[in-house]
Parts: structure tokens; C-alpha cells; sequence
């Protein structure tokens, strides 16, 4: 347990107005300003600037409340408890495992810090494709500036650990050019922990600072209540119908009626990310003329190449993704073959052994070179091709959410493109051998063995190991009505008083790691709804 | 062969794992065999059954057959604390993922279900620890998405379980997080 100070108990001990989970249950009903379902990347922001606009907010967060004082950067402890279902969830067919958080912070809280603006060429297609005159990267700077200063990203300044380090070294082999990544952290002290929750406070997640800046404002914070469904009249929400929920997820009894909150607002806004925001609107029945609501829910969907070193990795250790290329996303038009941007991944004990394909001897030698194990990842670049057209958010018969993404031969094109990318990588930085996670791969000793090989395997869902860290669309940002969800200020097309401030706005992936998009986006959208709420400026720095 | 594979395709028409919280005692298997008489893999709250307990203890001893301790009464130690830790894991899981798990345990513990998910003529607790690894690979690489599935539950519930546990760090060669 760190020594450190906990700025989260401390606002507690000052009075910051919290129920739910530990803190004593909510009240059955709550009337309000503004009603902000979530605590995440778009959800902190949009707190922040509404409460400093004099409103009265308050947030619904499903997650728990955990702070610096309980990240003892254990996976045993940070994926149940940070992380959607335990950091298992999983799309429909079970091929993609998705990492989304689960807690006040949300998804920022146990992200990697990786930060970087909405490519140009993304917000070019977003103009072309879906009528969003105004989303363009000179209308969206000073909102990305802003989101900048006030979360501290900067270049990250230290030298790269060896397992980033290696990415740079085996791509200028290649002449392949590398780059160092933005990170939104003050003081770090190069841990690795970021996705375990930091302990030093030093990541500059929402949950230190835009919550915290809110409930000082007087914001209230409800946390292990799920937003179950709207109520709606007329084109408008009239209520938010809450529950609360166990740490796993599931609906809290009390006797036999389950306890409820209703919230009456003026304004709502949901920021519970992609597949969780279409699902509270589909729970809700909400009106979807055009077919519109949970479709085109992208992943950036991840492959892997696992290599062993014979010097000392150490993946764990040190700031994880401090080094990136995008050649991959610029070899080919941005509707041509899949593109994808390669990173090096952070491993920890329990993520690495149970990703990892193989069991039984093979998976022993595999484990037992952990220290000299250094792994890429590729994240391709969905959402841009007619046959990468991004998943579809669905309900089972207990109304949890579920995503439905389809893996077209496309995509699994893109896949095998990217092992074989990332391998010649790895063995021009000198790797002894690589593998490629898939369930038919064995360690390859040379290039021209695993190109040979990789050509020649079966790019099937199930086989090719596929994971996903994130989750956009679903709630899409479109010029006209028939196109999207949400108009481009941010207003819901057909509930005038609802908002969608996260990721799921997004009409295609990012191509790039999406906190800092999801960021000045709704810096952007917030400042627009402050002012017509309350005729007031508001900025968030 | 066939046949098994019949009555598997016939259990995925009836949607098998796509029941929800309301079927989680129910489980449907083809060919008439009364179904609700099958145990369910979980117990209410999410610990597991016997009948869980018996598929996760053999999956345990082929998945990390290398990993495990070699010697017996420590290799037993090691598979006990598997257990307790998959109790864990999977109580923390949302309820649908619970629901499914219990019937997928359920159905990988009785013969049928044996036969025909996992390829496995004998009993979990009598199989050797060869035969169990070539009924992996066989659901591993299967041409049925359902059973490409259930080895990829059982797979990342018993690696997690086991790597969650400081005491396996060694194997891996990692320290533990640094203290701050």
C-alpha cells in the first residue's frame, strides 16, 4: 500500500458529497441540473466545465470508488475491480477480448497514458463521409490545447525502457521511422503500473482531476449504481432510472425489491463509453428512426508478436508505450488495405500467461522467458472500408450489453499484414526467435521461417489471438439525422435534452490511442452546452 | 465421431450458451437426455460445484502440467489453491458470464458432454495427463466455434487463476511490483 498522499480521501475527509458502495446508499431520488452518466475520459471533462458553470451535477458511475491508496499494482486486485467484467468482457463469438475500465475515472484510470490528437486524416474523412464541417484539426486545436495543459501531456521526455526500446531500435534497421508518445503524467516515477492504477497519482487520469475539480465545485458523485434506462416523453428525457450494483456487476437485492434511484435533470449526459452508452439507450427504447444506435462500434482490433531477447526485457518495468510508429497507417490510402499502428505493450504475470496461446511444456518455456520477452502489438485502423464496418451493440435476456463484431477476411487481412510487420521488426532488432500469437504458431528462429509460416496460417477468428483497449462508436457523430446518433454539438438527433459526451460519438476508430480525441472533442461539446445552459464561458484551462 | 458432432450442432441450434440468467439451472442437451437433471458447474454466488471442481482439477493438471510442482504432495498444494483461486476469479465475473460457465462446466462433466465437447473417453479424474492435452488440442483447433470457445474459457480461467498467485512469480522470473 502506497505512503503516499491519497488526494481521493482526502476531498472525502473535506466533505465531498459521495454515496453508493461503502459510502451508504443514494437517495431514491435526486433533482438536478445536469446528470452525467459515467466517470470517464468525456465524463470528467464535461463535469469539470458544467460544474464551473455554476450548474449543479451530479455523476453515475457503475464502477467503484479506489484510489491511489488501494492500487497496490496487483492484476489480481486491478481487474476485478477497475475493469469491465473483470477484464474478460468479451464480443459475441468470443474472439476479441475488449480492456475497458469499470471504476470513477473510467477507462482512464487503468489506460496506458498513450496521447495523441485525432489524426488529420481521420477528421478528413469524418468531414467527407459524415458531414462534420466542423471537425477539423484548426477548429479542434485550441480544445486540444486546452485538454493538454490542463491534463498535463507532454512528450515523454525519459529514455524509452528496453521494451519500447527495441521497437525504435529493429524499425531504423528497417528504416522504419519512430516516435516518441505523448503522456499525460506530472511526476512520474516510471513505474509500469499504469493499468493496474497508478500509485503515485502521477497519471493524470479523471479520477485526479476532473472529478475531484467538479466535487469541489459541489458536484455529487453516485458510484456502484448502474444507469439502468431513461424515461422519456415528447422527444425528451424525463428521468434516469439507477440501480444498485454488486462488484461484479451484478443488480443488488435488498429483501426481494431492488433499490432504485430516479435523477430529474434539466440536461443528461451520457459518457459511459462505447458498447455501455448505446446500451443504456437501448434499454431505454430509444427512438433510432435510421437503424443507427449500437452499430458501427469499433476496436481497433490488436495482434501480437511475442519475441525472446538475449539480453534482459523486463516488460513490467518502466513506462509502458513511450515509442510508436505509424508508417503502416501511411503505406496505403486511408480506405485501401487496412492500416495499423504498431506499440509495445506493457506485460504483467496474469495478463501475459493467459494470452498467450499454448499450454503444457510450450507454454512453460514461453513463460519462462518472460524476462527476456518483448512484445508488439498492431492496432488496426477500423471503421474506414466497407468491409471493416466496426461491430453492433446488442442486449441479452438480462439486458447487459453485449457486441457483436464480425471479423471479415478484411480484417484478418490486416491481421496477418501486421504479424508479419512486427516480426521482421523483432528480428531486426535481434530477436532469437518469435512468435506470433496464434493457436497454430510455433517459435520461428529466423525471418524468412516466420514470413513462410505466417503467409501460410489460417487467419480465423479464435485463432488469431485478437484483443481490444479500445472501444469507440456506436452513438456516431454525423451532419444529418439519417447518418448518426448525435448531431455535431454533441445533442442526441432525436432527445433534444440528451447529450453523448464519450467515445462512442465517434464515427470511425481514431487510428491513434483515443484519450486525448475523446479529450478536445468534448471539451469542445461541453463549452457549447455550458454556454447555452447558462450564457456562461467556461474552458477547461 | 459423427454422431457426437451431430448432437453438438443440434445443442448449438437450441443456443446453448446463449441462455440467459433465467436458464441458468436449465441446460439443454440433444438426443431427449433429460436436462435439468444435470448439475450445474457453478454453485449460487458464482464458487464451484463438484461437478466444476472435477473438469477444472483435470484441466488444471494438463494446461499447466510443466508449471505445476513436481512433486506430488506439492503439485496437490498448488492444484488445491488453483481451485480457491478459480472460485475468485469467477465470482468476480459478471452474471452472464457465470450463467454460461455453469453450463459449460456442466456440460464438460457429464459423459455426453464429455464425449462430444471435449473428445474425452474417460472420466476427467481417471484421464492421463496426455490424453487430456490431445482433448485441448482437439477443442483448441476444432472446427466448431463452440468448442474453439469452451477451451478458450477453460485455458484463460485456469492460466489466470494460477499466475494471479505471487508464489508462481518465480517460475516467471518476475520480482513483484516495486514498493513505493
Amino acid at each position: 500500500m502506497s505512503q503516499l498522499k491519497d488526494p481521493i480521501k482526502d476531498g472525502i475527509a473535506r466533505g465531498w458529497k459521495i454515496s453508493g458502495g461503502t459510502f451508504g446508499p443514494p437517495p431514491e431520488k435526486i433533482v438536478c441540473d445536469v446528470a452525467i452518466i459515467g466517470s470517464g475520459a468525456g465524463a470528467g471533462i464535461t463535469a469539470e466545465l458544467l460544474s464551473k458553470a455554476g450548474l449543479q451535477v451530479v455523476i453515475i458511475e457503475e464502477g467503484p470508488l479506489k484510489s491511489s491508496t488501494d492500487f497496490n499494482q496487483l492484476e489480481s486486485e486491478a481487474y476485478p475491480s477497475l475493469y469491465q467484467e473483470s477484464a474478460a468482457r468479451k464480443t459475441e463469438d468470443k474472439a476479441i477480448n475488449i480492456l475497458q475500465g469499470r471504476c470513477v475515472g473510467g477507462s482512464t484510470t487503468v489506460n496506458w497514458t498513450s496521447s495523441f490528437r485525432t489524426p488529420a486524416s481521420t477528421l478528413q474523412f469524418w468531414q467527407d463521409q459524415f458531414g462534420l464541417s466542423s471537425y477539423t484539426p484548426e477548429a479542434l486545436a485550441p480544445y486540444f490545447a486546452q485538454a493538454e495543459q490542463r491534463l498535463n501531456i507532454t512528450p515523454w521526455l525519459m529514455a524509452p525502457n528496453e521494451n519500447n526500446a527495441l521497437l525504435r531500435r529493429g524499425a531504423a534497421t528497417l528504416g522504419i521511422p519512430t516516435a516518441s508518445i505523448a503522456r499525460n503524467v506530472k511526476g512520474c516515477w516510471n513505474l509500469g503500473s499504469c493499468g493496474l492504477g497508478c500509485p503515485t497519482n502521477a497519471k493524470q487520469s479523471m479520477l485526479v482531476t476532473t472529478i475531484p475539480a467538479a466535487l469541489e465545485l459541489g458536484a455529487q458523485l453516485l458510484t456502484e449504481t448502474r444507469a439502468e434506462r431513461f424515461e422519456l416523453a415528447n422527444g425528451r428525457v424525463t428521468a434516469l432510472i439507477c440501480r444498485n450494483v454488486e462488484p461484479n456487476g451484478a443488480l443488488a437485492q435488498a429483501g426481494r425489491a431492488q433499490i432504485a434511484t430516479k435523477v430529474i435533470a434539466k440536461h443528461y449526459v451520457l459518457a459511459g463509453g462505447a458498447i455501455n452508452s448505446p446500451a443504456v439507450l437501448l434499454r431505454s427504447s430509444a427512438p433510432d428512426p435510421y437503424g443507427r444506435l449500437g452499430i458501427r462500434t469499433f476496436l481497433h482490433p490488436v495482434v501480437m508478436s511475442s519475441g525472446i531477447f538475449a539480453q534482459k526485457v523486463e516488460a513490467w518495468s518502466g513506462a509502458p508505450q513511450s515509442i510508436y510508429t505509424d508508417h503502416f497507417l501511411q503505406t496505403q490510402a486511408i480506405d485501401g488495405a487496412m492500416g495499423y499502428k504498431l506499440e509495445a505493450p506493457p506485460l504483467h504475470p496474469l495478463i501475459f500467461a493467459s494470452t498467450v496461446p499454448g499450454f503444457g511444456q510450450a507454454q512453460h518455456e514461453l513463460l519462462a522467458s518472460f524476462p527476456h520477452n518483448h512484445t508488439l502489438l498492431a492496432l488496426l485502423r477500423d471503421g474506414f472500408h466497407d468491409e471493416a464496418p466496426g461491430g453492433k451493440v446488442g442486449l441479452r435476456a438480462d439486458n447487459s450489453a453485449v457486441l457483436d463484431y464480425p471479423l471479415t477476411d478484411y480484417v484478418m487481412d490486416g491481421g496477418r499484414r501486421a504479424l508479419l510487420s512486427m516480426m521482421e521488426i523483432q528480428f531486426a532488432a535481434g530477436a532469437q526467435q518469435v512468435m506470433p500469437l496464434h493457436e497454430m504458431a510455433a517459435p520461428y528462429t529466423s525471418w524468412a521461417q516466420a514470413r513462410a509460416a505466417v503467409q501460410a496460417l489460417p487467419m480465423k477468428p479464435r485463432l488469431l489471438k485478437i484483443v481490444s483497449a479500445h472501444v469507440m462508436g456506436g452513438c456516431g457523430l454525423a451532419g444529418t439525422e439519417r447518418q448518426g446518433v448525435t448531431r455535431p454539438d454533441g445533442v442526441h438527433w432525436q432527445l433534444s435534452n440528451l447529450s453523448i459526451h464519450d467515445g462512442s460519438l465517434f464515427p470511425t476508430s481514431i487510428g491513434a490511442n483515443p484519450q486525448l480525441s475523446v479529450y478536445g472533442a468534448v471539451n469542445r461539446l461541453a463549452q457549447g452546452l455550458a454556454k447555452r445552459l447558462t450564457g456562461r464561458d467556461v474552458a477547461l484551462a | 465421431m459423427r454422431q457426437a458432432h451431430a448432437k453438438l450442432r443440434a445443442m448449438q441450434r437450441r443456443t446453448l450458451l446463449k441462455l440467459g440468467l433465467t436458464s441458468a439451472a436449465a441446460l439443454v442437451v440433444a438426443g431427449g437426455a433429460v436436462s435439468w437433471l444435470l448439475p450445474p458447474g457453478l454453485q449460487a454466488g458464482g464458487r464451484l460445484s463438484l461437478a466444476g471442481r472435477e473438469v477444472f482439477l483435470a484441466v488444471g493438471r494438463a494446461v499447466l502440467d510443466k508449471s505445476l510442482p513436481q512433486e506430488e504432495v506439492s503439485r496437490q498444494r498448488a492444484l488445491d489453491g488453483l481451485l480457491n483461486r478459480i472460485d475468485t476469479l469467477v465470482q468476480a465475473l459478471p452474471p452472464h458470464a457465470q450463467a454460461e460457465l455453469s453450463q459449460l462446466l456442466s456440460l464438460l462433466a457429464s459423459a455426453a458432454g464429455r464425449h462430444a465437447l471435449a473428445n474425452l473417453s474417460h472420466p476427467w479424474p481417471q484421464a492421463s495427463i496426455a490424453e487430456l492435452q490431445q482433448a485441448l488440442q482437439d477443442m483448441r483447433l476444432s472446427a466448431l466455434a463452440l468448442r474453439q470457445q469452451a477451451y478458450g474459457a477453460l485455458h484463460d480461467i485456469a492460466t489466470s487463476a494460477y499466475f494471479s498467485d505471487s508464489e508462481t512469480w518465480p517460475l516467471l522470473g518476475y520480482p513483484g511490483p516495486l514498493k513505493i
